[in-house]
């Protein structure tokens, strides 16, 4: 999208040339004694956004992530992202929908010996566990987590009745007993979880595996949570 | 102008008119509540009779209080008090300066919420340095930090949330904020309106507050609050950390022009709300 090379281009350009501007001006980094002080009120809302993100000793963004890397990479915005954030949650208009389902579609990796489902006791953890991804003064450590990151699926969505889930997402009570075991239904079911976009563009719904949150084991544990006859999200 | 974006929502709520006409000064947060419930019908500012039972009672009160003698006494390696602090509206002027923050100081150049310009009083006026415990501890109900800061709010109970926007800084902040807010971001691709774009959106079992509902964004920003769970009261800083630890973003810096940013704009968008202070969170 043009407004986001534009603030790109903005930026650069902010870097290489040093702006020093009469009164007002802000110190983008109070303690440091960094030569070059940037004029906000001359930058356009986006460019100033991008400059507190990056540029403006805003965020630990040199602290290790549990994916590996600094965490300042988490703030880089990708295709899908960049399509998305102008939308506000309005209604997709079709030409940014086209892009973003195929975007989505492209990314999709089915496992190894085709989609199976796993144990949906293990589901049914990893649908409630909010744990893992989480940095900043509180890092999740992984290891402690006997079944990996959870899914936080109940964050967002009602499954199983004896707990309760939130209405961000649409109810998943009775799925598999609405809809069935089907190659079809595996496939669909893959598809939203790994990368929802394939089917809602600009979803509210994380890329659990496009953007490696759950593993395609961990796929397959909440999936049989969800379809699994025996699972309690089908009583 | 910030976009009011509503979903379709099959509920019809008056929450856009309510609290703006009438003066809340003098009534105690609950009874601001009360009124903000009555008037609006809001499932987000309804949804704990317990919490509205507890707020006569609210450990919050007991904090401000220690609050308030801690700000009244001499201290730091200067041996004064913070009376002589401007929080905008003039040395030791307190009433109303809440609601007012954040906004440009001209002493400092830049825009400040009511923890950078404490601080910068405690360094300035006090003497104390910014890695002396008082000023460096900024978690806890038994902090000076939250003393401080929840008596000092308090001083703006049942007033309109009024930051100006005259100063370009101001204007320039409170707009980044805004494009900070609706930013998908990090590895769950979360924006802030993610979770409070809609009116009764829940996770879990909370209702979250709506950021186009006047009304229920009023309570949302009401910091220092009392959080019930937590057994402390935290501050507005502490929400934002908060809230971005669990949109999986890296780490904010407390007093970072980034959360003034998105600090100016939240204020922004409850303007002419009560603010309800102290409040009782869960």
């Amino acid at each position: 999208m043009s407004k986001n090379i534009t603030t790109k281009v903005a930026l650069v350009a902010l870097a290489t040339t040093v702006l020093v501007t009469g009164i007002p001006a802000a110190t983008s980094a109070a303690e440091s004694d960094k030569a070059i002080t940037v004029d906000y009120t001359k930058m356009s809302a986006e460019a100033l956004a991008e400059h507190l993100l990056f540029n403006a000793n805003g965020f630990k963004l040199e602290q290790l992530v549990q994916e590996g890397g600094p965490a300042g990479k988490r703030l880089e915005q990708d295709e899908i992202q960049k399509l998305c954030t102008p939308l506000r949650n309005k209604p997709v208009d079709s030409a940014t929908a086209e892009k973003v389902t195929a975007i989505a579609r492209d990314s999709i990796r089915y496992p190894e010996g085709g989609i199976e489902l796993g144990d949906w006791k293990i589901g049914r953890e990893l649908a409630w566990s909010g744990f893992g991804y989480r940095v900043g003064h509180k890092t999740d450590d992984h290891s402690l987590a006997k079944n990996g990151p959870g899914g936080n699926c109940y964050n967002c969505h009602q499954l199983a009745t004896d707990r309760t889930g939130g209405n961000i997402g649409p109810p998943l009570t009775g799925y598999g007993k609405l809809r069935g075991t089907s190659d079809a239904m595996l496939k669909y079911t893959y598809d939203v979880i790994y990368n929802a976009h394939a089917y809602f563009a600009c979803t509210h719904m994380p890329r659990l595996g496009a953007n490696g949150i759950l593993s395609s084991e961990q796929i397959s544990h909440i999936m049989a949570y969800l379809l699994d006859p025996e699972s309690p999200v089908n009583e | 102008m910030f976009g009011k974006v509503k979903y379709a929502v099959p509920l019809v709520l008056a929450l856009g008119t309510a609290g703006a006409d009438e003066s809340f000064i003098g009534m105690a947060p609950e009874e601001i509540l009360q009124a903000l419930i009555d008037e609006s019908g809001s499932p987000y500012l309804s949804q704990s009779p317990q919490n509205l039972q507890m707020m006569p009672d609210n450990p919050a009160l007991w904090v401000a209080e220690d609050g308030e003698a801690m700000f009244e006494e001499p201290r730091g390696p200067k041996n004064v008090s913070l009376e002589g602090c401007d929080f905008g509206k003039g040395p030791g002027v307190l009433k109303g300066a809440y609601v007012e923050l954040p906004r440009y100081f001209a002493d400092t150049g830049k825009v400040m919420d009511l923890e950078t310009r404490l601080v910068h009083c405690m360094i300035t006026l006090q003497g104390f340095t910014k890695d002396d415990p008082p000023v460096k501890t900024r978690h806890g109900s038994a902090s000076d930090m939250m003393k401080l800061q929840t008596y000092i709010a308090m001083q703006s109970n049942g007033m309109k949330w009024d930051p100006p926007m005259d100063h370009p800084l101001e204007k320039a902040l409170r707009d980044a904020g805004e494009v900070l807010f609706y930013r998908r971001s990090g590895p769950m691709d979360f924006s802030c309106q993610t979770c409070h774009g809609a009116t009764g959106s829940r996770i879990r079992a909370s209702v979250l507050p709506n950021v186009n509902e006047p009304a229920e964004w009023t309570k949302a920003i009401s910091w220092p609050a009392e959080r019930a769970g937590q057994q402390n009261v935290r501050s507005t800083q502490h929400r934002l950390r908060g809230c971005l630890w669990q949109m999986r973003y890296p780490g904010i810096i407390a007093g970072s022009d980034a959360s003034i940013a998105l600090i100016s704009f939240w204020t922004d968008v409850a303007r002419g709300q009560p603010a309800i202070m102290p409040d009782l969170k869960r």
